[in-house]
C-alpha cells in the first residue's frame, strides 16, 4: 500500500513566512558549547528570570483590572515591575541577547513563553 | 557497529520487502516479543544530518506505514549495540504495545490555519483607544505611566486572545465529528491562528479531508494547510522519559512545515 500524502494551501507564501517565524524564534537547545559557555548560560538563567517577571507582571495587571489595589500600591508595583524591566535590558545588552532569544522550546509541552 | 532505529511496528515477523535506508544501509525488523524496532546497521554512528538522511528515514517510516501499525522512532535514534537495543524494547515494551494498539488503523492530519491577526489586533488598538480616550490619569507619575502602558496591553492582548479562542472554537467544530484525537496550538505567532494535530481512523480519512474543504470554503477569510497522512508523530504516550519520541521530531518538523 502506498502513501498518498498531501499538503495542501492556497497560500503556501504566508504559511512559509510565519513558520520561518516561529522557527527563528526557538532555537532547538541552549546554545552552550566551551566557546560561548558564558552567553549560553546567561540565556538560559535570563530566559527563566524573564518568564518570572512576565508572571509577577500578569498577575500585577490582573489585581489592577480587579481594582483591588490602592493608588500608592500601584505606584509601588509599578515602580518595582519598571525597575526589573530596565535592569533585565541591561543584561540582555551586556549578553547581547535579543527579547525573542529569550524562550525555550519545551518540545511536545510547546513553548516555555 | 551503529544501529540505527527509524520506527517500532506491531510484527515481530523479518520484512517481506526489501527496503534500503540510511546511507544504502538493508532495513532490517529486531523482535522483540509480539513487536518489533525497524532498523539499519551501519558502519559507524551519524554524526552530520544531510537533507537526504532525512528525506530516507521518512521514506523508510512511509513504506512501513504501508503495511505495519507504526510509532515513528525520532530521527537519528541510535544504539551501539543489539543488547541495548533489546534492553531498550523490555523497558518499554508495554508502553509500546498500549501505543500500537491506540493509534492501530489510525493516521494523523497537520492543520496550520493563518488569520488576519495583524488586523485584528489593530482593531482590538483602535477600539481600546477610542473607548478610553477620556480617562485621564490622576496624579500620574513614571511608575504609574508605566502601569497604564503595561494595563492596556494586557487588556489589548486579553481581547486579542478571546476573539482567538472564538475563531478556534468554529474551526476545531468542523472536525470533531471525524477525529479520534486532537492536539491544538494556538497564537504560535499573531497570524498563525492554529496549528492542529488531528489522529484519525484510516477510514475516515475522506470525511476529514471534505471537513477540511467545507471549512475552507466557509471560513473564506482564513488561509488553510493541510498535510498527511503522516504517522502519529504527535500522538505517543509514554510513561517513562525518553528521547526517542519526544514529539515533533525532526523529520515532521522539515517534512510537514518546510515543504510546503
Amino acid at each position: 500500500m502506498t502513501i498518498n500524502r498531501i499538503v495542501e494551501t492556497d497560500a503556501p507564501e504566508d504559511f512559509i513566512e510565519e513558520i520561518e517565524k516561529v522557527q527563528s524564534a526557538l532555537p532547538k537547545r541552549i546554545d552552550a558549547n566551551p566557546k560561548n559557555v558564558e552567553r549560553g548560560l546567561a540565556k538560559l538563567v535570563l530566559t527563566l528570570i524573564e518568564l518570572i517577571r512576565k508572571l509577577l507582571e500578569k498577575q500585577a495587571m490582573r489585581r489592577i483590572g480587579g481594582g483591588s489595589l490602592s493608588d500608592e500600591e500601584i505606584e509601588r508595583i509599578g515602580s518595582t515591575l519598571m525597575k526589573l524591566e530596565n535592569k533585565m535590558q541591561e543584561l540582555k545588552v551586556i549578553f547581547g541577547l535579543k527579547d525573542e532569544e529569550l524562550n525555550i522550546n519545551l518540545g511536545p509541552l510547546g513553548d516555555l513563553m | 557497529m551503529n544501529i540505527y532505529t527509524y520506527a517500532i511496528i506491531d510484527s515481530k515477523e523479518r520484512l517481506c520487502d526489501y527496503i534500503i535506508g540510511i546511507e544504502g544501509a538493508i532495513v532490517c525488523n529486531i523482535a522483540y516479543r509480539d513487536i518489533g524496532v525497524v532498523v539499519s546497521k551501519l558502519g559507524e554512528q551519524i554524526q552530520n544530518i544531510t537533507k537526504d538522511h532525512v528525506l530516507k528515514h521518512e521514506e523508510v517510516v512511509e513504506k512501513l506505514m504501508g503495511k505495519f501499525t507504526v510509532l515513528p522512532v525520532r530521527f537519528l535514534t541510535q544504539f551501539s549495540r543489539e543488547e541495548d537495543v533489546l534492553l531498550m524494547m523490555q523497558e518499554f515494551y508495554n508502553d509500546f504495545r498500549e501505543n500500537l494498539d491506540r493509534v492501530r488503523n489510525k493516521i494523523e492530519f497537520g492543520i496550520k490555519i493563518i488569520w488576519a491577526g495583524e488586523t485584528i489586533r489593530n482593531r482590538i488598538i483602535d477600539a481600546y483607544k477610542r473607548d478610553n480616550a477620556n480617562i485621564a490619569i490622576a496624579d500620574s507619575s513614571p511608575a504609574k505611566n508605566f502601569v497604564k502602558e503595561k494595563f492596556e496591553k494586557y487588556k489589548i492582548d486579553k481581547e486579542f486572545a478571546k476573539e482567538a479562542e472564538k475563531c478556534i472554537a468554529l474551526i476545531v467544530d468542523f472536525f470533531s465529528r471525524f477525529i479520534a484525537e486532537k492536539k491544538l496550538e494556538k497564537l504560535k505567532t499573531d497570524n498563525l491562528l492554529l496549528t492542529a494535530s488531528y489522529l484519525v481512523e484510516k477510514e475516515r480519512q475522506e470525511d476529514f479531508k471534505e471537513a477540511f474543504e467545507r471549512a475552507r470554503r466557509t471560513l473564506s477569510d482564513l488561509k488553510f494547510l493541510l498535510s498527511g497522512p503522516w504517522p502519529p508523530y504527535n500522538f505517543i504516550v509514554l510513561t517513562k522519559k525518553t528521547d526517542m519520541f519526544n514529539g515533533k521530531s525532526i523529520n515532521q518538523n522539515l517534512a510537514s512545515e518546510d515543504v510546503v
